[in-house]
Parts: C-alpha cells; structure tokens; sequence
C-alpha cells in the first residue's frame, strides 16, 4: 500500500497534526523491527550456548516477519512465523536440547588462531555487505522514479495464482529439492553412529 | 490504530478490555474446573470459602502474590524467568484477533464542535484479512514457552516435560491446520468476520448446481465439515496440552512436567496461558463450525432491524445492543464447549506416547488429509455443473 492510498482524516486530532506522516510512521516501525532483527541475528552468532543462538534465531525470524507486516505483506509475515519460526526453530531447538553440546560448545571457542580466523572471515563478510550495499543503493537512486505504479493486487488469492501459473515450474522444483533434502538427511541418519561415528 | 483521537482511544480501551477479559475468565475456569471435577468424581470440591466456595479463587490470588520466589541455582536465570511471559503471549495475540461479537457501527456525530466518525469498530482487539494465519502462527509459538521453561529449569522432569510438549504441538499442528483446509475452501476466505456472516441463516447446500435450503438447521460450518470438526476439536485438546492428551505434565511420571520449579505468580501465568489456549480453541471451533456470534436463523441486520423498530432505538444504540447480544451468544458457545474440554480432561484417561504419536500421524492426519481431497473435488463438482 503506498502512502497515497492511506486513507488519513486530517483532522485537528489526528497524528499528521503533530507533524507524523504516514511515510514517518513506517520509518520508525521500520528502524525499530530492522534494529531487534539485527541485534537478534547478533546474538546467534556472539553467544556460546548452541540453545541460546538457536532461540535468537527464532527472534530474528519472529522479527522479519514484522518488518514483512510492516511492508503491508500480512500474509508473507504470518508464514514466516508460523513456518520458521513456529515449526522449523521448534525443532531446532528441540533436537539442540536433546543432545549433551559441551563438546560442541568448545570447538565453537578455540584458541588464539581460531579466533583471529573469524575475525578474519567476519571482516570479509562485513565488506561483501557493505559493497553490495552501496553498490545497490547507486543503483536505486540512478533508477528512474516509479510515480505511480498500477496498484498490486496484495491478496492471497492473487499470490496463489502467480503462485501456481506463473511460476509453478520454480515452485515444483523447490518441493522437489525439500524432498530430496529430507531423503538425504534420512540417509544420513541411518549411518552407524550418525555423523558422530568417530565417538 | 485509527485515524482520530476518538477513534484510537476507542481502539485502545478495545485493546486493553479484550485481554482483561481473557485474563479474568481464567479464576472463573479454575473454580468450573474444579467444582466440575468434583461434581463428577461425585466429591463436594472447594465449598468452604464463600459462597459456593467461589471466594477461594481470591484467596488463591493472595497465595499466588506473596509466595516466595525461587529461582533454581542451576540453571539459566533468564530463560527461566522468560518462559512464564512467553507462554501468555500467543494466547493473548490469538484472542485478540477473533471477532466476540458483530461490528458496532457508530453514525457521525457531534462532539466538543467537531463532527465525528462515522465508524465501525470491529468487536475484536485487531482485524486482519488473513486471520486464520495469524491465529495459526501466533499459537505456533506457543511450544517456545515450555520448552525455555524446561530448558531453563534445568530439571529432568522439566526437560522432559518440555520435550514431549514440543514433540505432541509439532505432530497436531498438522492435523489442524490440513483438517482447517476443508473448511477454508467451502468459506474460501481466511478472514473471520467474513466466515461468521457466510453462516448466518438457514442451511444451504449446492447439489448438483441447484441450490437446496433446509430451514429447520442454521448454515453452520458443522454441516458441511462434520470429520473437519471432529479432527479440528481433537488436535485442539493436544494442542491445549490437556488430558487425554496431557503426557507433557503427567503428574504421576513427570511431578508437574516443564512447570515443575515454578511456583507463585510466575505458575499463575503458565495456568493463564493453557486456560488462555483453551479460550482460543473454544472461540475458533465456534467461529468455523458453530456460527460464530450468529444466533440460530436470525441474520445481525435484522437483530438491528427490531432494536430499531420496535424498542425505538437510534441506529448507534441498536448497533450497540445488537452486538452485546450476539456477544452473549458467542460467549454462550465458548463456555459450553470449555464445559466439554473440562468434562473430557475428568473422564478419559492419558495415552500413552506410542498411541498419541500413532493417533496424530496415522490417523489424524491421513483423514484429515482424505477430508481435504473429498472437499476439494466435491466443491469443484458441485459448483462447475
């Protein structure tokens, strides 16, 4: 929904009044939901216990699917919750509870050279994103401005139709894939000892 | 949230009395709960406080208050700490979002030299197109609570509480939301506002592209998903973590399961969350398959219609009275189907884990699955010709 559509009494009461416009009000959520969402994403990575980083995660997802409810995608952001993290991080966190990790939990905390390679690695990592920022945001500013695009229609109906016409080859093929994942995690587990069989 | 002041404030104190309700009908549950065990068992229950015993409730509270607090020195402060907030939540959101009444529509008035409104306030604290969903992924998060309380307890019994806690909601989650689909495609809407207006009046089926109208039955969602309702209303009492299905808390195996360290306010609010829950699963089977807030026959309109014509109300006032009414109604339907969860929990036994496992993937699923498939092909049959 563009700021357009928004349909604002300009009243002497209401929050435009006070100098809050709806394009404001959305920057605010926007930086508020984006800022829990990186700080959560920080967490899995900075915290040493595999259950903490496994529960962050689901925050972060819980999180992204309010930035998608803040870009007026309901439908996206409810999935989200309710796939990843409402079934996907569940088990995740399950199976990471089950197991006894003190193991895990020390060879995620080497010594001097282990750290300086993260370091190392993090650093790289830091820059990819930083260029393709940049390199993205030259790119949207040089685009020619989109006034008024024809309205999308945002309804579910309209997603399933796109979904299973237009790109149902792509969406066969990805459940296709999840199959295939599934069956080789499987596989995987029948080996005697599990990935763990130099115990 | 609204456009106006008047409009926000509105929405806010909606808000704000929604989840009160919720919270409040929880001592009210407890003391059903436990008069209706006794008078079941054929005991007499808590007579001794007030009348009826009904002030226990209130002692209770007071108990709950001033009870010392205790935090197991060996595990992990915050996660069990956490465990007791995130277990009100998804039950609170999911409350929200269910339509308790009709619409209130309010004509344009004036006030403090403004004119204001019109407007139609929703009798619910949000409303979404998509609320199914929402209700769907909203409660999905509710395993998270149980499991940080197991995990942070560090407890045996707590973890392994937790565990069959997250293992039964994952399992039934999927036989709810496949036996969810039939009903999806007969209403082929996920608003429920939507749904409770297309159950309003008599029954009406399309046979054959003819319609049929048999006005001695209300055109409930019962009547044309029967097995949807029935797998519905089971995966509902394992997602509600009650018995039969309540191997998460089994007092004679796991001492209390995942809630076994907590004591005081902080097990109060895992007990508001589960009777929460069990307020969610109420008020969904009653807006899928039991009309919503709709009274048997009559359409809201016309509710409207004789507050206007012969009380002499104005259209505000009638809208007013019409939507009290039919939340009276609603609740009427929430209450009788709590009165079942509370009657099933004192007269089955538990299963064992083997026979809940089997129950959710080898029976519920696979016909909730047929039920599906029979929907889909009986809808494009019966609508094409």
């Amino acid at each position: 929904m563009g700021p357009g559509e928004h349909h604002c009494h300009s009243g002497v009461y209401s929050l435009d009044a006070i100098g809050i416009g709806v394009d404001m009000q959305e920057a605010i959520l926007f930086y508020i939901l984006g800022s829990l969402a990186v700080v959560c994403s920080l967490g899995v990575l900075l915290s040493k216990n595999p259950v903490s980083s496994a529960l962050y995660l689901a925050l972060t997802m819980v999180g992204l699917s309010f930035v998608f409810v803040g870009l007026d995608a309901f439908f996206i952001g409810m999935v989200q919750l309710a796939v990843y993290a409402g079934a996907v991080m569940v088990l995740f966190v399950m199976v990471v509870m089950l197991f006894d990790l003190k193991k895990e939990e020390d060879s995620f905390s080497p010594g001097f050279f282990g750290n300086g390679l993260k370091v190392i690695l993090g650093g790289f990592m830091v820059g990819a994103i930083a260029s393709v920022i940049a390199y993205s945001t030259e790119m949207i500013l040089s685009a020619p401005k989109i006034t008024q695009a024809e309205p999308v229609d945002m309804s579910v109906k309209a997603l399933a139709r796109l979904l299973f016409t237009d790109y149902v080859v792509a969406f066969e093929i990805l459940g296709v894939l999840l199959l295939l994942v599934a069956i080789g995690a499987v596989a995987l587990s029948r080996i005697p000892g599990g990935t763990h069989a130099d115990d | 949230m609204g456009s106006d002041v008047f409009e926000i404030s509105v929405n806010f104190i909606k808000l704000v009395a929604i989840f009160l309700l919720m919270v409040q009908l929880v001592p009210l549950l407890v003391w059903v709960e436990r008069r209706g065990s006794a008078y079941i068992q054929n005991r007499f229950g808590p007579n001794r406080v007030g009348p009826l015993g009904l002030t226990q409730l209130l002692a209770d509270a007071v108990k709950f208050l001033f009870k010392e607090e205790f935090i197991p020195g060996e595990g992990r402060r915050l996660i069990f700490l956490l465990a007791p907030v995130v277990a009100l939540i998804p039950g609170a959101l999911a409350f929200g979002s269910i339509p308790l009444s009709a619409p209130i529509q309010v004509e344009a008035f004036q006030w403090l030299g403004q004119t204001w409104g019109p407007y139609n306030f929703p009798f619910q604290s949000f409303q979404f197109d998509i609320g199914i969903v929402f209700v769907l992924g909203v409660s999905s998060l509710a395993a998270y609570a149980l499991l940080m309380a197991g995990y942070g307890s560090e407890n045996k019994y707590s973890l392994f509480g937790a565990l069959r806690a997250s293992a039964q909601m994952i399992s039934y989650e999927l036989a709810l939301g496949l036996s969810l689909v039939g009903i999806l495609l007969i209403y082929g809407t996920f608003d429920f506002a939507e749904m409770v207006t297309l159950q309003e009046g008599p029954l009406t089926l399309m046979l054959f592209g003819t319609e049929y109208t048999l006005s001695f039955l209300p055109n409930w969602g019962i009547f044309y998903q029967p097995l949807g309702f029935v797998i519905l209303f089971a995966a509902l009492f394992a997602e509600t973590n009650r018995l039969p299905f309540d191997l998460p808390e089994a007092e004679a195996e796991l001492v209390a399961g995942y809630h076994t360290e907590y004591g005081g306010l902080k097990m109060n609010m895992f007990y508001i969350g589960e009777y929460g829950h069990m307020l969610v699963a109420s008020g969904l089977i009653s807006t899928f398959y039991l009309g919503g807030y709709n009274l048997p026959f009559v359409t809201v309109d016309q509710i409207r219609e004789f507050f206007v014509q012969s009380q002499g109300f104005t259209l505000t006032n009638a809208s007013l009275a019409a939507s009290f009414l039919l939340h009276l109604v609603f609740m009427a339907k929430v209450f009788l189907l709590l009165w079942i969860f509370i009657w099933v929990r004192w007269t089955l036994p538990r299963f064992r884990y083997d026979q809940l496992m089997d129950l959710g993937w080898k029976t519920m699923l696979p016909w909730a699955l047929g039920n599906t498939i029979v929907t889909a092909v009986f809808i494009l049959w019966m609508r094409s010709v």
